[in-house]
């Protein structure tokens, strides 16, 4: 009988390998595609929030031999000879703003220091000695003429933060965007400090965002539950025609219906006319529901409510009349049999709906930025924000990331109770 | 049974689906051109694996199947020319009638007027004429199924098989289709391989049943002496009703043993050459025992408690207390003065020892 | 009494959910240049309504080189995510298929991501290797959006189907292309279309990445409807914002369509797919 056995094996695993092989060949060009064109992005974006080479490019040579100083004392003449030279061919190439922006983020006033020296190390030439043509072959070993320029430049050059502030700065790989995103900074001493509350701005967007999104899909269950059992109690042709209802605003063009809203809910707009008409306002007392936080709540209410109602109505309609015809029959109110034996049947669909809603509410950006105005905007506006105007990609690319890991563990959760090979669309 | 081909041959033939455990164990059997033979098995036995075998769709994992006396190991399905019928019609929902039935010819290039001659015979064969442009969404159960059957048949396959085709219908209809099967295997002649869970299918359609359970097959044979001469326990109760005593062997004389229930001691016909000691599963059927018998009539006969009385139209079901076993159920005919009698009385029970079959005990084989 | 408020209470949702985007119909008839009903409109006099608005769009070569954009992009992005992700879905369907739920997560996620996340790194990656401001790094965004809606709702489909009758073909003499062509591929057809539809909608929508990585010549229909509402406000786009919406009941009505002709006699396919 083994021997029946192993040999049951080996057959086995011949063909169920050539069908598994089979599929995964099928879906092989997908995983690639989606790899190249999204995954590998995804991490691009990732990789330039810990990426920093700006610094570390500009000024190789002064960081190579800064990282053998003791940071006690002043750095060595053979760092200051360094530094000189790389400060002045970054002047040329250009990149010397963006070198002494990094490090003034860790120490104020270096940006100044900075350019300043590149002018007048120009005006010096290559080497600070020259003018002593008797030193020049040679100089002695306790010469320090680089030194004594630089000093000569700034005093700055002469404080032990400075040179720190330019190695912290020089690290190719940084957390200094995340700390930013989270609104924390490093001291140059590599402390770890949260922002003066005044000056913290991405941790209350993100608070705010996870509450308009909480707040929202509280809204969406509210007006999706109760039509959701409405369409699953419905007869066939009836609910067909309700769900039509729901499908519209569906497979509307999301800037469709965000203008829809701008135009009934600005001050000239639908709204406030048809509230002046009748009297219930002064022409001048219009109503401000759009280009603030209401705008941003209405209209993306209105665009994820569908993503509630249909999870929550294929749910409802697997639950059969019976249970709660059993239900009031044994002598309880109609809202005790719904608490008791309804509502709990319908959880999943609940769980289903909320979380697809949350998800989609906390990474959303066109609805808030055309209908949001200044209070309306949420974390995925900054990240725009810092993509196209500020320019501070690495920002931008670590708030991106803070965003992909709400989400990720979102999914997670999603995936645990749903299923998403279970999920389906409209 | 014998002069005729041998039309498919399973040759020991095994199967696991996870490399260790066998669902087909060193399978034997063969079947006759122009049988019915019919697999019968609880569901998990291994029947339809070995059908799923015998189309193609499953490579044996060990052994060899033949058809016609070759091996058909590396032979394709499409290239086995068997007709199938499965066990939800399989029909293709977007063709209609006509179209499924010309499937199989077109496959085969032959010519459109050859396709619609053909096409109507077989419909007339499953009595379905003119339902060509009928789809099969817009046809009864009981009509599907026919439309299965002629498109299993249509292009004159030699051997056909059937994966409990009347599982989805109802009792009546299910009967109807038995009778119509069994009607087109004649007139046909074709082999038929026939999966079912059904005993009373089996036993109303075949010419011979092959009993499975667990992977393996118990006995082979026509239904009536499967239903009489059943050689396992496990087949003595899955083919109609059947008590079941358990014993050991006191002594033996020729086929007839005599065992002791522990209470009781009967007297059996021996099936399988059984000695002194060793343990035999006793085998009578409900409708072989008298109630009441006159004294001396049977060389078994015993005091027995009735428990239980169920009045079943046609027969009257008795549970009885006796020899060991609280659950000894006798058949009553309704007949004129069938007696009287009552819950709680002391009944006695006769039968002759050639309706009581001593069988080797199933776990002795298991061991083995 | 509660049943009544019920109703009531949901035909409010559903006037929420469908009159702002009915509102716009009417409007993009406005002689006038206002967004709101004049009270000429109101009071039906004939001047009051006209087509200026279709007429400035129709004529303006921004719009036009818009809609040739969208329909390019999102034809190309639709073939793409079409076959590919109809591929995968065979695969995925297969019983065989080991590791099917990891795969299943990673073809899903350009679903689940914030579109402002992809759109940033697609921005990074695309522009370091040149495509940036290119049609052809659009298409590979759209696409890669697309993908999910193709693989789910085939998947749906097949998942529907009842192998058997790939079977039954075999045993009936097909081969297995054959076979495929004759009755696998007919049956779960409308899930693939429904697919495409999907694919084709969200690109025909999307505009985040369109604002990152695309150029002056890469201005989608979208695109200029976001330019339209942020910079000049003008009552044009309500033009274009009611032909969107008839696109839409289009698309709309072809799924439904297709829905109803889904995978024949299962009814556990039709289930899957209006789910």
């Amino acid at each position: 009988m083994p021997g029946v056995i192993a040999e049951a094996g080996r057959s086995r695993l011949s063909s169920s390998f050539l069908r598994s092989l089979k599929a995964w060949l099928l879906v092989l060009p997908l995983l690639a595609f989606i790899g190249v064109t999204f995954i590998v992005p995804l991490g691009s974006m990732l990789t330039r929030s810990v990426h920093a080479p700006v610094v570390a490019d500009a000024l190789p040579e002064t960081l190579a031999l800064l990282r053998s100083w003791d940071a006690a004392g002043l750095p060595g003449e053979a760092v200051y000879a360094a530094a000189a030279r790389e400060i002045r061919t970054a002047r040329e190439t250009r990149t010397l703003g963006q070198v002494a922006t990094r490090i003034n983020r860790l120490k104020s006033g270096l940006r100044g220091v900075l350019s300043r020296t590149a002018r007048q190390l120009r005006s010096i030439g290559p080497r600070p000695g020259d003018h002593e043509p008797e030193r020049a072959g040679q100089p002695p070993d306790d010469a320090t003429p680089w030194r004594d320029t630089l000093l000569g430049i700034d005093d700055a050059w002469g404080e032990a933060d400075t040179w720190l502030a330019i190695r912290r700065a020089g690290e190719r790989f940084t957390a200094r965007h995340y700390l930013n995103a989270l609104d924390l900074t490093q001291s140059v001493d590599g402390g770890v400090v949260a922002q003066p509350p005044e000056l913290r701005i991405y941790l209350p967007l993100l608070g705010r965002t996870l509450l308009v999104s909480l707040a929202i899909t509280v809204l969406c269950l509210v007006l999706g539950y109760p039509v959701a059992y409405l369409i699953a109690q419905a007869p066939p042709k009836r609910a067909n025609l309700l769900l039509l209802l729901v499908l519209v605003p569906f497979w509307t063009s999301l800037l469709v219906r965000t203008t829809s809203w701008i135009v009934l809910l600005q001050s000239q707009g639908v709204v406030n006319d048809l509230l002046v008409a009748a009297g219930l306002l002064g022409d001048e007392d219009r109503l401000a529901m759009i280009y603030n936080m209401t705008g941003t709540m209405v209209a993306m209410t209105h665009v994820l409510l569908p993503f509630m109602v249909l999870p929550l109505y294929s749910v409802m309609r697997t639950i059969p009349p019976h249970y709660m015809r059993a239900a009031t029959s044994l002598g309880g109110t109609f809202f005790q049999a719904f608490r008791r034996v309804y509502w709990p049947q319908t959880l999943p669909g609940v769980g289903a709906g909320s979380l697809l809603v949350f998800i989609l509410a906390i990474g959303y950006y066109i609805t808030p930025a055309l209908v949001g105005g200044r209070t309306g905007q949420l974390i995925s506006n900054m990240i725009a924000y810092h993509m196209q105007q500020s320019l501070n990609w690495g920002l931008a690319a670590a708030l991106g990331g803070l965003l992909l890991v709400c989400v990720v563990a979102l999914y997670l959760v999603f995936d645990r109770l749903v299923g998403v090979d279970r999920m389906r669309l409209g | 049974m014998s002069g005729k081909t041998v039309h498919v041959e399973f040759e020991g033939v095994n199967k696991s689906y996870d490399g260790r455990k066998l669902v087909v164990r060193d399978l034997n059997l063969r079947v006759e051109e122009g049988e019915f033979l019919t697999l019968l098995g609880p569901s998990g036995s291994g029947k339809t694996t070995c059908l799923m075998m015998l189309a193609g769709f499953e490579d044996p994992t060990g052994g060899v199947i033949r058809i016609f006396g070759d091996s058909v190991g590396k032979v394709p399905p499409r290239r086995r020319n068997i007709g199938m019928v499965f066990q939800n019609y399989a029909l293709f929902p977007h063709l209609s009638v006509g179209e499924n039935l010309a499937y199989p010819l077109e496959v085969r290039r032959i010519e459109r007027a050859g396709v619609v001659e053909r096409v109507r015979r077989a419909l007339r064969l499953v009595r379905l004429e003119g339902f060509e442009g009928r789809r099969p969404g817009e046809l009864s159960g009981g009509q599907q199924q026919r439309v299965a059957i002629a498109r299993a048949l249509v292009f004159e396959p030699r051997l056909v098989l059937m994966d409990e085709p009347l599982g989805a219908l109802d009792r009546r209809l299910r009967e109807e289709m038995q009778y119509e099967i069994r009607r087109i295997q004649r007139t046909l002649g074709v082999t038929v391989v026939y999966v079912t869970h059904d005993q009373q299918e089996a036993m109303a359609m075949s010419d011979r049943v092959a009993v499975f359970n667990r992977g393996r097959i118990e006995q082979v044979a026509p239904p009536e002496v499967l239903y009489e001469e059943p050689e396992r326990g496990f087949v003595a109760t899955f083919i109609g009703d059947n008590n079941l005593l358990f014993g050991r062997v006191l002594g033996v004389e020729r086929d007839i043993c005599e065992a002791d229930t522990g209470t009781d001691v009967v007297k059996a016909f021996l099936v399988a050459p059984r000695g002194v000691g060793d343990r035999v599963t006793l085998a009578i059927r409900p409708e072989r025992v008298a109630l009441d018998p006159e004294p001396g009539r049977y060389s078994n006969e015993f005091e027995a408690q009735v428990d239980d009385i169920a009045f079943l139209g046609d027969h009257l079901r008795v549970r009885l207390t006796v020899c060991g076993s609280t659950d000894f159920v006798i058949k009553i005919a309704n007949t004129v003065g069938h007696g009287a009698v009552l819950e709680d009385d002391r009944v006695r029970i006769g039968f002759t020892p050639l309706d009581c079959r001593a069988l080797v005990p199933d776990e002795e084989r298991e061991e083995g | 009494m509660g049943r009544l408020l019920h109703v009531a209470f949901c035909a409010a949702v559903f006037v929420f959910l469908v009159a702002p985007i009915l509102v716009i119909v009417p409007l993009s008839f406005n002689a006038e240049p206002y967004f709101t009903f004049t009270d000429g409109m109101l009071r039906l006099d004939a001047d009051a309504w006209s087509l200026r608005w279709y007429e400035a769009v129709a004529g303006d070569g921004e719009w036009r080189r818009a809609l040739v954009n969208s329909l390019v992009i999102g034809v190309s992005a639709t073939v793409l995510a079409t076959v590919l992700g109809v591929l995968a879905a065979l695969g995925l369907a297969s019983p065989a298929m080991p590791g099917r739920a990891v795969v299943m997560s990673v073809v899903i996620s350009p679903m689940v991501t914030p579109v402002i996340v992809a759109a940033a790194g697609m921005f990074f990656f695309y522009s370091s290797i040149g495509l940036a401001q290119t049609h052809l790094g659009l298409i590979l965004a759209h696409a890669a959006l697309g993908t999910p809606f193709v693989v789910i709702t085939v998947t749906a489909t097949l998942a529907g189907f009842n192998h058997d009758l790939t079977r039954a073909a075999a045993s009936l003499g097909a081969g297995p292309w054959y076979a495929f062509r004759s009755v696998q591929l007919p049956l779960v057809l409308p899930g693939i279309v429904s697919g495409a539809l999907f694919a084709f909608a969200t690109s025909f929508d999307e505009v985040v990445t369109v604002l990152f990585m695309g150029g002056v010549e890469q201005r989608t229909v979208p695109r200029e409807m976001w330019a339209g509402v942020r910079e000049q406000i003008s009552p044009a786009i309500l033009a274009v914002a009611t032909f969107l919406i008839a696109f839409a009941l289009l698309l709309m009505g072809l799924v439904q369509w297709l829905r109803g002709r889904g995978s024949g006699s299962e009814p556990a396919a039709r289930d899957a797919a209006t789910a």
